[in-house]
């Protein structure tokens, strides 16, 4: 069983750097990620949402709602932690 | 070659940082192990991701003396998007984290042990 | 209000959700109405969404009115439209349902039951109605958590269950994750429109073909296709009544939908079929699927492990229908998401009704229950028929488009493997058939105190349900033609 785990593992390990060859390099200015949608962010950010923190003004503006998709997981995960630990007091019998 | 690794090292360092957390999922049979394993996982994928933000000569996503009026150029800072993704993902994370421990406090009050293969065997 | 129908219907479970756990701690009884008005205002919203659809054409929603890629958008098209509604009214039959059933499995943690069964309906929702990669991965994160909570809370078994649920649906949505993250880092952007439109100049990168085989992997993980179904079995067989009746018809078809998004609308169809062998490892791994599925039902004692097993072999028949590649494959598969979900939802609402009444769920006990509950037992046979194939319940008219796929595919074995399993159900359902139907022996008349035997049927609010239930999978058999030439031709891209 272990035997199959750590093969899975490394297989899935070697897929994944043969996937990074093509990847543009690590600090490179002009690669895709760069150039395609985050420059609007970083240069309209003064002018649309009058943050000069960018990753505020992408996180509560631009892209809001993720951010409240994200404090319902926190809330899905604290009633889940509530539903799964509760447990009834068994309240000890009066001796009478 | 030497080209390939000193430009792609970063990425390699992060998926074999997500395998030694993969394989602590699937192939420990402790239940805490393989929660372990899940975190280390996760982190790793957000340090990938993170790791894509970068840029050569880049300052911190954000404008010092920002309320004078003054150009901005977009390859002076570093790209912000994959932060405010990953700041999600750390909450998925530690909500994900949060609920597994919680099962496995379930699991502990019913079966008094956390190895699976002990587990089974009450089960059988 | 009718403009801002695609965000009200997932905003209305998350915002009652919330009232929901602020009343129900105040008082107790609040919670039942108010989840039956969540559903139902959503429910609503989601057949005014179907009708903006059929109307007007695809629907663009902007969130916070900032255009795509910079912003999030919800994009409504036929396929959407087409899947809202079936969620929404499944939770709704589940939510009429669960009352009688999680007064007496859970008694004092109704309130919390209550508001995580909203929150798990908005995730499913959200998954369904999104146009952007991220906010997918988010709300699949909401559903994921709410589901291994309801399910931890089950009977003896469940806590483990849930945690080997929770170990691979994590891997599933890392994997998922990893997924948008190298599509991420060789286009830049997040909207799957916006992918549509960069990624064919991509198609030969290494980073395009890892990101998609990655997707792939994750989404069979949360779909339970063949080699990584093992979570499924053990989970719904000993979730509550209620939440077993709620995941299994929906989680897979969710899971199924996302795949058709992936492959049919981020990626063009011809990267899966022509570029890439996707589509037929896919219908391999389906075919498998459906066989190991009625195989390893056939073995099973206990009623509601069985039909787990029945649902492993449904995820094949979608999976099938999506990988034979062309337009009555496809319409198969879309067609059965609908009417699987309402197979599934009767008869595992059935089995719930039967663990209420009398508790036990092995095959052998259920004697002598057509005369005790007999229109639950109709509804379970007009389910049986409908998985096995049968007109004019709707299972048929789904196998008839996915074995034409499968004949204008060339795929022999694939029609070949669809009868063969059409075989298996017959005979598994008719197993169970014959047990209820039987007289009982002389050792089950010491057990039975009386020989005069009462209807003593589900309650009101588990029977409304069930005949509902039974009454839409004739009627959607009958309409199913109407159904597949107003809209779920539509949903098909086209080029097919």
């Amino acid at each position: 069983m272990r035997v199959l785990a750590l093969i899975t593992v490394i297989i899935t390990g070697i897929i994944l750097i043969y996937g990074t060859v093509d990847m543009p390099d690590w600090g490179d200015p002009n690669s895709p990620a760069s150039l395609h949608v985050s420059p609007r962010y970083i240069e309209k950010t003064m002018e649309e949402t009058a943050t000069p923190n960018m990753v505020t003004s992408v996180l509560a503006d631009y892209r809001g709602y993720d951010t409240l998709g994200e404090t319902t997981v926190i809330f899905t995960a604290g009633i889940s932690c509530i539903l799964i630990l509760r447990e009834r007091r068994r309240r000890k019998k009066k001796k009478s | 070659m030497f080209d390939l690794i000193v430009s792609k090292y970063n990425y390699w360092i992060y998926i074999t940082l997500m395998m030694i957390g993969f394989y602590a999922m699937v192939g420990k049979k402790n239940l805490i192990k393989k929660v372990i394993g899940m975190n280390i996982f996760q982190t790793a994928i957000i340090l990938f991701f993170v790791s894509t933000a970068s840029k050569k000569g880049g300052t911190l996503p954000i404008i010092m003396h920002g309320h004078g009026a003054h150009a901005v150029n977009a390859a002076s800072y570093i790209n912000p998007l994959p932060h405010v993704l990953m700041l999600t993902a750390i909450v998925v994370m530690v909500s994900t984290l949060g609920v597994a421990l919680a099962i496995l406090i379930a699991i502990y009050r019913k079966y008094h042990t956390l190895e699976e293969d002990d587990i089974l065997k009450f089960n059988k | 209000m009718m403009l801002q129908a695609p965000v009200l219907i997932v905003v209305i479970p998350l915002m009652f959700a919330f009232i929901a756990f602020i009343l129900g701690l105040w008082k107790k009884g609040l919670c039942y109405p108010i989840v039956l008005i969540a559903l139902s205002l959503s429910f609503l919203a989601t057949l005014q969404t179907l009708n903006i659809v059929i109307t007007s054409g695809t629907i663009h929603y902007r969130l916070g009115n900032w255009s795509p890629p910079w912003g999030i958008e919800y994009v409504i098209d036929y396929l959407n439209a087409f899947v809202l509604p079936v969620i929404s009214f499944v939770a709704l039959m589940v939510a009429i349902y669960s009352k009688k059933s999680i007064k007496k499995e859970l008694p004092d943690k109704i309130v919390y039951f209550y508001c995580i069964f909203l929150l798990q309906v908005t995730g499913f929702l959200g998954i369904v109605v999104t146009g952007d990669m991220f906010n997918l991965y988010v709300f699949l994160e909401i559903a994921s958590l709410s589901g291994y909570a309801l399910i931890t809370v089950g009977e003896d078994g469940a806590p483990f269950a849930s945690f080997n649920y929770l170990i691979f649906g994590t891997i599933g949505a890392c994997f998922y994750l990893l997924g948008v993250g190298y599509l991420y880092a060789a286009t830049g952007s997040l909207n799957m429109a916006d992918l549509a439109k960069l990624l064919p100049n991509l198609y030969g990168s290494k980073v395009i073909l890892v990101g998609f085989s990655f997707f792939m992997v994750g989404l069979a993980l949360k779909m339970a296709l063949f080699p990584l179904h093992v979570w499924l079995p053990d989970a719904y067989t000993h979730a509550p009544s209620s939440v077993s009746a709620l995941l299994a018809p929906l989680m897979t078809k969710v899971g199924a939908y996302v795949l058709i998004r992936v492959i049919y609308t981020v990626f063009k169809p011809y990267f899966s079929i022509e570029m890439l062998p996707a589509t037929t490892i896919l219908s391999w791994t389906a075919a498998a699927a459906i066989i190991f599925g009625a195989a390893m039902a056939l073995a099973q004692t206990d009623l509601k492990r069985m039909l787990t097993y029945i649902l492993v072999s449904e995820v094949g028949y979608l999976a099938l229908g999506i990988g034979l590649g062309n337009r009555n494959g496809l319409t198969g598969a879309i067609l059965h998401i609908l009417n699987d979900a309402f197979m599934m939802l009767a008869l595992f609402m059935v089995v719930g009704a039967i663990i209420y009444r009398y508790g036990g769920r092995r095959i052998s006990q259920l004697r002598y229950l057509h005369k005790k509950m007999p229109f639950t037992i109709a509804v379970f046979v007009v389910a049986a028929l409908s998985v096995i194939g049968i007109p004019p319940t709707c299972g048929f008219f789904s196998k008839w488009y996915l074995i034409l796929g499968a004949i204008n595919a060339h795929g022999w074995v694939f029609v070949a493997v669809l009868l063969v399993s059409s075989l298996l159900n017959a005979i598994l359902f008719f197993r169970v058939i014959e047990n209820v139907y039987l007289e009982p022996h002389d050792v089950d008349i010491v057990e039975n105190h009386d020989m005069v035997v009462s209807v003593e049927e589900a309650p009101l609010t588990m029977l409304v349900p069930i005949l509902i239930t039974g009454a839409g999978l004739l009627s959607l058999g009958v309409l199913s033609g109407k159904i597949i030439s107003t809209i779920i031709q539509f949903a098909i891209p086209a080029g097919f």
